[in-house]
């Protein structure tokens, strides 16, 4: 019995030293990138559900709760126009006042990079030369604007439905 | 440019300027095939499955329970004829009284049979809610139209854009609540109209819920100012995604009417925090509640075409206390519109067609569910649920009676060409030929 126990603890150890390999490692020589949408493959809608909680996390960087999730999905089915509905929930949202964005200040300093970073936060993707021009030129024209105006145009705009 | 061209060219463009604001979504120049018989329209959707024998036939609890000598009326705004005076438990409850003994006061000071049109026996198309509804609205048997998708068939509303050039605002649809597809009623999916022709909708009770106040009642108010701006970029960037029409998922509003609407639901917030909502005087049911918010929709937007839902009194599958309770309320609430709109809506008072109709009917014969007094309930599935009735009201409307149980007169299709007919659009909607072809109007059942 006491052999057996060796023969088997032998078996065992040849096992483990024959099981032993030494690391490849496997380089595929795939460079780092940052990966962005394209507009054009926007194809599929964002449900209600998406929708509400994509827009959540973005403003407030934190995920929304199931509970506020559920009631904020019936209250914008309960409209006809989502538009509508979808610019009511924004601004209710921008009266909590603990939203993540800008101050007006730093939008102002560098109106190019706000521009790029608004379409990255909202659209996943770099402003085309033409989108780029347009809103440099219309916020730098219109003192009014506000990065809150901004934000409100970008979340209730189709393009943030679509993904 | 020569003289004579600079004439013509100048004749066409004067010519295209003064007549291309006129040229209607449906690409006509005129609109109207009739004259127009009244400025607004309300069809109040008397849903959720109402038998003829506690309705119209006024029977109470003489045919449904077989309780000798308990025949009656109980809905006194819309009908004729005298209440029960045996076992009364579909009024409201006082202390010391048994349940529901005491009949809510008639509202009206003629029921709408006596100033209005009715049609006593009508068939239905379906004995289902959703296709029910649908057959109301699009005027449509509706036999092949699913659950949880918009109408196959245009809905009202959609005619009344693309025909008669009404605005998004002139058309609203006041749902119950969200659930059973109702929301999907403001606009059918159909290629030729859809949602760029679909009406304005609250399913009422939950966006001015709590949970609606919680989501949208700290919404800021914003200045013309403000909006401008956001309004500019936000078209700016929707022209740049632009959607394609089988992309659009929601009806439409200019900026100017969007606006209103946000301004209306903030308002509408605020009058309910000061207990400024005008009301019935019984408001202890979610139809009521409906009722209330459609009557702030009516006043404040003026809308030529309304439609509200409500469908309390389909209770009857298990509580049949409860349903003849839900059928006195409806009738309650649908006498306090009509008085609403013509005491407090100088705009529309007057000029306004009211129309109700039931979507099915219910069963002849019982399922054994007893409720509280031991009465027996009913389901709709039989030829009886095929069994409804109409009434119309309101301006140049004739009073007559028009059919009886024995000769049926009229079909529910009837009412999207009866609106039609009353807006004067009754040809282009009927060579539409999406519509029953049974349907008439109802002017044309006389």
């Amino acid at each position: 019995m006491r052999n057996l126990n060796k023969v088997i603890g032998l078996i065992l150890f040849v096992c483990l030293i024959g099981g032993c390999k030494k690391e490849q490692h496997i380089g595929y020589g795939v460079e780092n990138t940052n990966v962005y949408e394209d507009k054009s493959r926007k194809t599929k809608k964002k449900n209600d559900a998406e929708y509400i909680s994509i827009l959540y996390t973005n403003l407030y960087q934190t995920a929304i709760s199931p509970n506020q999730l559920y009631k904020t999905q019936n209250v914008l089915y309960s409209i006809g126009d989502q538009d509508v509905a979808s610019e009511m929930l924004l601004s209710n949202y921008f009266n909590t006042g603990s939203i993540q964005m800008p101050s007006n200040t730093l939008m102002r300093q560098d109106v190019e990079a706000f521009v790029i970073n608004t379409y990255k936060r909202f659209y996943l993707r770099y402003p085309s030369e033409g989108e780029k021009a347009f809103f440099k030129q219309y916020i730098l024209k219109n003192s009014a604007v506000s990065v809150e105006m901004v934000y409100t145009a970008f979340a209730t705009s189709d393009e943030y439905q679509y993904y | 440019m020569n003289r004579k061209n600079f004439i013509t060219k100048s004749g066409v463009a004067l010519g295209g300027g003064i007549l291309a604001p006129y040229i209607l979504p449906s690409g006509s120049l005129f609109a109207k095939s009739g004259s127009q018989k009244a400025d607004h329209v309300v069809l109040v959707m008397f849903a959720g499955g109402v038998r003829q024998q506690e309705s119209i036939l006024g029977r109470y609890l003489e045919d449904s329970q077989g309780i000798s000598g308990a025949a009656g009326n109980i809905m006194p705004n819309l009908f004729e004829g005298n209440a029960p005076t045996k076992k009364i438990a579909y009024g409201t409850s006082v202390s010391g009284m048994p349940a529901g003994s005491e009949p809510i006061p008639k509202l009206l000071t003629q029921s709408m049979e006596k100033s209005g049109l009715l049609f006593p026996e009508v068939k239905a198309q379906s004995a289902g809610h959703y296709v029910g509804l649908n057959t109301l609205l699009t005027g449509n048997a509706g036999t092949a139209q699913g659950l949880k998708v918009r109408p196959s068939y245009p809905t009202i509303f959609e005619y009344l854009r693309k025909h008669a050039g009404f605005s998004a605002t002139d058309n609203w649809f006041i749902a119950n609540g969200i659930g059973n597809s109702t929301p999907l009623l403001n606009s059918s999916n159909h290629k030729d109209y859809g949602l760029n022709y679909g009406a304005n909708m609250f399913a009422a009770p939950v966006t001015f819920s709590g949970a609606g106040k919680e989501v949208l009642g700290n919404a800021k108010t914003y200045s013309r100012t403000d909006l401008e701006p956001m309004y500019f970029m936000k078209n700016f960037l929707d022209q740049s995604f632009a959607l394609t029409q089988d992309q659009i998922t929601s009806i439409s509003n200019t900026d100017e009417e969007r606006t209103r609407i946000k301004d209306f639901i903030k308002s509408v917030f605020e009058k309910q925090q000061a207990g400024q909502l005008a009301m019935p005087p019984v408001t202890d049911t979610g139809d009521a509640v409906n009722m209330m918010y459609a009557a702030e929709v009516l006043r404040e937007f003026k809308p030529k075409m309304l439609a509200v839902n409500i469908s309390g009194v389909d209770s009857c599958h298990s509580n049949f206390t409860g349903y003849l309770q839900s059928l006195h309320r409806a009738d309650h609430i649908t006498g306090w519109l009509w008085q609403y709109i013509q005491n407090n809506i100088p705009e529309m008072s007057g000029n306004t067609i009211m129309i109700v109709a039931p979507e099915c009917g219910r069963n002849e014969t019982p399922n054994p569910i007893l409720d509280q007094n031991d009465w027996v309930s009913y389901d709709h599935s039989d030829a009886n649920a095929m069994r409804v009735w109409s009434v119309m009201l309101g301006k140049g409307v004739p009073n007559m009676r028009v059919g009886s149980s024995a000769q049926p007169v009229g079909r529910l299709t009837d009412i999207v060409p009866t609106i039609a007919d009353i807006f004067g659009i009754l040809d282009p909607v009927t060579n539409a030929g999406l519509i029953d072809p049974m349907a008439k109007s109802l002017y044309n059942r006389i």
